[in-house]
C-alpha cells in the first residue's frame, strides 16, 4: 500500500492540475466593455433578439450593433444605475463605438450564414449561443491562448451544440441535411 | 512512481487533448496566412467577362473584396444562372501563376523599332484572340493609322445568331453544347426544347446528356454532314465514321421530319426554320468604321509580319504557335503578348507583358452565339488591379501614335444615340426603353451591371441546311496509332479551377490527356506526348468513355500548339 501512495499522489495533482489548473491557465478572461443585460433590454423594453441583432435588407446578418442602434434609446441616461451613466459618458455623449468581444466569432476560414439558419431552417439563437440572451450581464469574454477562439466554441450552457466544425457536421448529418467544404470554407 | 501517477492522471484529464486541438487550431490560423479585411457587407453587380456568355454577377462584398460570386436572377440573358467558372472567377487575381511584371519599357521601344523597320512586304499584325469588344475595335483603328496594320482574329461567325428556342432538333459535331458553349442559363431553359443529337468520338459531358450520342471516329464528321447533305452517298459516310447505313437513314430522317433543325460545328452553323439569324451590329462611334478590316491569318503570306502583337488578356480563341510562326518573318520579329499567365503565347513571345484580369479590368463582353438580339455590357471592375499591369488596349493605340479617350464611353454614348433597345437593371430587375434614359444614367447603369439589349433584327433570315463547311481536318497517315480529340473546353489555359480539377477528375486539367484503361500507362502517371509537329510531357488520366486508338487532349497551350482534330499522336512513358 504504501509503495502505491507515490502514484497515487501524482495522479490526484495531475488530475487536479488537468481539470482545475489547467481550463485557468489556458484562457485568458477579458471584460465586456458595457455592463450590458440581455434580462433587462428584453424584460422592460420588450426587445427581442432581432430588434438589435438585425438582418439587413438584403438578407445578410448584422450581428453586433452598432452604437446609433443603443443611442436611438440611449441618447439621454435611463435611469440612475453606475453603468446606464458610465455607457453614455464613455460611449454615447463621445459618440465612440464599444468594442463588444465576439463570443460566437467564427475565424476568418469559415463563412457562416445566419439566414440560412434562422430564416430558413428556423433555429433559435438560443441552440447556438446559449444562454446569452437571458443574462443579466454580459459574461467575461474567455479566449484560448493557443487557438485564439473564444471559449463559446465549445459547447456552454444552454447551448444544442458546440460551434466547431464537427458539430456543424453532426448537426447536418442528424437533419439529413447536405453538405460540403466550400458550404462554409469560400 | 508519482510521475508514473502523473502521467496516468494527465490522461484523464482534458489537457492533452485539448492541447492537440488547441494546436491544429491555431495552425489553421497562425501567422503568414492571410486574413480577409473586415468591412461593409454591400452587393455590387457586375458582368463576367471569362467568355462570351457575359452572365451578370451580383458580387457579395466585404469592403471592397469580392467574396461570393452568384448570378442575378430575373436577367433577360443569363436567367440568374452563373457556370462553375464564374461562380469561382473572384479567385483569378489571386493565382499563383500569375503573371506579375513585364519589360512594358523595353517592349514599347521594340515595337516603335519594329514599325519603323517594317519593309513594303511585311506587316504589323495585332492578333485579338477576343474579337467583337471595344477594344478590338481600338486595335482595327490602331492597325489602320498603321502603314502595313493588319487586325487578326481567328475566325467566328460573329454576325450569326442561334436562336435556340426555335429548335426542335440540334445536330451537334462535337460542339459542347451543354458544357460552355452559349449562354448556361439560356441552354438550359431551352434545354426542354429540343433533341440533341452530339457526334463525337468520345463520351464528352455533352454526349453522355444529350438524348443521343452517335459514336464517331476523329476527324470524320465531314463525312456525315456530306452524307446528309446528299453528296455523298450514306455508305460513304458509314465506311468513314464507322455508324451503320440504317443509323445515317434514320438521322436524315429525324432532320427531315423533325425540324426546325440546328446543326452545330466546330466553326460553321447551319439551319432550317429560323435558328440561325443574322444579328444587328452593336453601333460603334461614326469615325471607328473607318478602321482596318478583319482578316484571317492563313491570309497573310509566310514570314511576312514583322510586329506581333498579341491580346490574350481576355480567354478566347486560340491558334497554334506552329500557325503563327510560319507567318513571322525569319529575321528577329517583335512578338508582344498581353497575358495574366505565361501557359499561353508567353512561352514563344520576345516580351509578356502582364494585365488585369476578371474582375480588376473594365471590358465590355462580345454578344453570345445564342443571342439573337446584339447586346452591350461591361465587365465594371470590383477590384483594383495590381501595379505594374498593362492595358493591352493602350498599349497598341500607343504604338499606332492613336489618340483615344475612353472607348468604352464613346461606346455607351453611340448605343444610346441609336436610342435602339431596352436597358436592364440588375439592382432592381426591371428593363426600360433607353430612349427614355439620359446618357450619363445609361452610362453609370452599365458601370452598375446593367446591359444593353438591341431590337432583335426585324427580319430573320433562315439559312438552308446546307451543312457547309463542316470541314475538320482528315486524318493524317502516319505511323503514330492515336487519333487526337481535342476536349472542347472554356479557355486554352485559364488555370481557374485547376486544383480540383488534378483532385477530382471532374474534368480533364490542362496540360493531360485521356486515354483509354487498357493503353498501358497508368493513371496519373506522366508521359511524352507526340505528333509530327514536336513532342511535350503531359500527364495521364485512364478514363473508360475514351475509345482506344483515341486521346482526348486537354485544351492548354503547350498540348494544342501540337494537335488538332484528326491529327495524329502517340503517348508514351515518360
Amino acid at each position: 500500500m504504501k509503495r502505491s501512495i507515490p502514484f497515487l499522489a501524482g495522479l490526484a495533482v495531475a488530475l487536479g492540475a488537468g481539470w482545475l489548473a489547467f481550463p485557468r491557465v489556458l484562457y485568458r478572461s477579458s471584460p465586456q466593455p458595457v455592463n450590458f443585460s440581455h434580462k433587462i433590454h428584453a424584460d422592460k423594453a420588450g426587445a427581442k433578439c432581432e430588434d438589435c441583432h438585425a438582418f439587413r435588407d438584403d438578407g445578410t446578418f448584422a450581428g453586433l450593433p452598432t452604437l446609433d442602434k443603443c443611442a436611438g434609446c440611449h441618447a439621454a441616461p435611463m435611469g440612475t444605475t453606475a453603468a446606464e451613466k458610465s455607457f453614455i459618458d464613455d460611449f454615447v455623449t463621445p459618440n465612440r463605438e464599444p468594442r463588444w468581444a465576439s463570443y460566437a466569432r467564427q475565424p476568418e476560414n469559415v463563412s457562416f450564414s445566419h439566414a440560412a439558419h434562422v430564416k430558413r431552417a428556423k433555429l433559435a439563437c438560443a441552440a447556438c449561443h446559449g444562454n446569452t440572451g437571458a443574462g443579466n450581464a454580459p459574461r467575461p469574454y474567455q479566449i484560448d491562448r493557443i487557438s485564439g477562439y473564444s471559449r463559446d466554441i465549445w459547447k456552454t450552457p444552454g447551448m444544442a451544440h458546440g460551434m466547431k466544425m464537427a458539430d456543424c457536421v453532426d448537426c447536418h448529418r442528424r437533419q439529413g441535411l447536405e453538405h460540403s467544404c466550400l458550404d462554409c470554407h469560400k | 512512481m508519482f510521475a508514473g501517477g502523473s502521467a496516468v492522471g494527465v490522461l484523464f484529464t482534458p489537457a492533452p487533448w485539448r492541447l492537440i486541438t488547441d494546436t491544429a487550431l491555431w495552425s489553421e490560423n497562425w501567422p503568414g496566412i492571410p486574413a480577409p479585411p473586415r468591412g461593409e457587407i454591400r452587393a455590387r453587380f457586375t458582368n463576367c467577362s471569362l467568355c462570351t456568355a457575359g452572365c451578370a454577377v451580383r458580387a457579395r462584398c466585404v469592403g471592397d473584396q469580392p467574396v461570393e460570386l452568384a448570378g442575378v436572377a430575373g436577367h433577360p440573358l443569363s436567367r440568374g444562372v452563373l457556370c462553375p467558372f464564374g461562380i469561382v472567377g473572384h479567385h483569378l487575381p489571386f493565382l499563383p501563376a500569375r503573371l506579375q511584371s513585364g519589360p512594358v519599357p523595353q517592349a514599347a521601344a521594340a515595337v516603335a523599332d519594329g514599325i519603323a523597320k517594317c519593309g513594303p512586304a511585311e506587316f504589323v499584325a495585332t492578333l485579338d484572340l477576343r474579337p467583337g469588344r471595344t477594344a478590338s475595335w481600338t486595335y482595327r483603328r490602331a492597325m489602320k493609322a498603321i502603314p502595313n496594320g493588319r487586325y487578326l482574329a481567328p475566325s467566328a461567325y460573329t454576325q450569326a445568331a442561334v436562336d435556340l428556342s426555335k429548335a426542335r432538333t440540334v445536330l451537334s459535331f462535337g460542339v459542347p453544347v451543354l458544357d460552355g458553349w452559349g449562354t448556361p442559363g439560356n441552354v438550359i431553359a431551352a434545354r426542354a426544347g429540343f433533341r440533341l443529337i452530339q457526334v463525337e468520338a468520345v463520351e464528352s459531358r455533352t454526349a453522355s446528356m444529350a438524348d443521343r450520342w452517335l459514336r464517331v471516329r476523329p476527324g470524320s464528321g465531314d463525312a456525315l454532314a456530306q452524307a446528309l447533305a446528299g453528296r455523298i452517298p450514306h455508305s460513304a459516310a458509314a465506311d468513314a465514321t464507322g455508324l451503320t447505313i440504317p443509323e445515317i437513314d434514320a438521322l436524315a430522317n429525324e432532320l427531315e421530319q423533325s425540324g426546325p433543325v440546328l446543326v452545330l460545328g466546330s466553326s460553321q452553323l447551319a439551319s432550317t426554320g429560323g435558328t440561325v439569324v443574322a444579328r444587328r451590329d452593336t453601333p460603334v462611334p461614326d469615325e471607328w468604321n473607318q478602321s482596318a478590316p478583319v482578316t484571317e491569318l492563313a491570309s497573310l503570306p509566310d514570314r511576312s509580319i514583322r510586329v506581333l502583337l498579341i491580346d490574350e488578356s481576355m480567354p478566347g480563341g486560340y491558334l497554334s504557335w506552329n500557325t503563327i510562326a510560319h507567318k513571322l518573318v525569319a529575321d528577329n520579329p517583335v512578338v508582344v503578348t498581353f497575358a495574366s499567365s505565361r501557359e499561353g503565347y508567353a512561352r514563344h513571345a520576345n516580351y509578356a507583358l502582364p494585365v488585369a484580369v476578371y474582375p480588376e479590368v473594365a471590358a465590355d463582353i462580345p454578344t453570345a452565339i445564342d443571342s439573337v438580339a446584339a447586346a452591350f455590357r461591361i465587365s465594371a471592375p470590383l477590384v483594383a488591379p495590381p501595379p505594374g499591369t498593362v492595358s493591352p488596349e493602350a498599349f497598341v493605340a500607343a504604338a499606332a501614335r492613336l489618340a483615344i479617350g475612353d472607348t468604352l464611353r464613346e461606346r455607351a454614348d453611340a448605343i444610346h444615340k441609336s436610342a435602339r433597345g431596352t436597358l436592364f437593371t440588375p439592382a432592381d430587375g426591371k428593363s426600360q426603353a433607353v430612349k427614355n434614359v439620359t446618357a450619363d444614367d445609361f452610362w453609370k447603369a452599365l458601370n452598375a451591371g446593367g446591359c444593353w439589349i438591341d431590337q432583335p433584327a426585324a427580319k430573320a433570315t433562315a439559312a438552308r441546311l446546307t451543312f457547309a463547311a463542316l470541314a475538320q481536318q482528315p486524318v493524317e497517315e502516319a505511323e503514330l496509332p492515336l487519333a487526337i480529340v481535342l476536349a472542347r473546353e472554356l479557355a486554352p489555359g485559364l488555370p481557374l479551377l485547376s486544383k480540383v480539377y488534378q483532385e477530382s477528375n471532374l474534368r480533364l486539367a490542362p496540360g493531360r490527356v485521356a486515354l483509354h484503361p487498357a493503353c498501358g500507362l497508368e493513371d496519373g502517371s506522366r508521359a511524352v506526348f507526340e505528333t509530327l509537329l514536336g513532342k511535350c510531357a503531359a500527364g495521364v488520366t485512364l478514363d473508360p468513355g475514351i475509345p482506344p486508338g483515341i486521346v482526348l487532349v486537354s485544351a492548354s497551350p503547350a498540348l494544342l500548339d501540337l494537335s488538332g482534330d484528326g491529327a495524329r499522336a502517340k503517348v508514351v512513358r515518360a
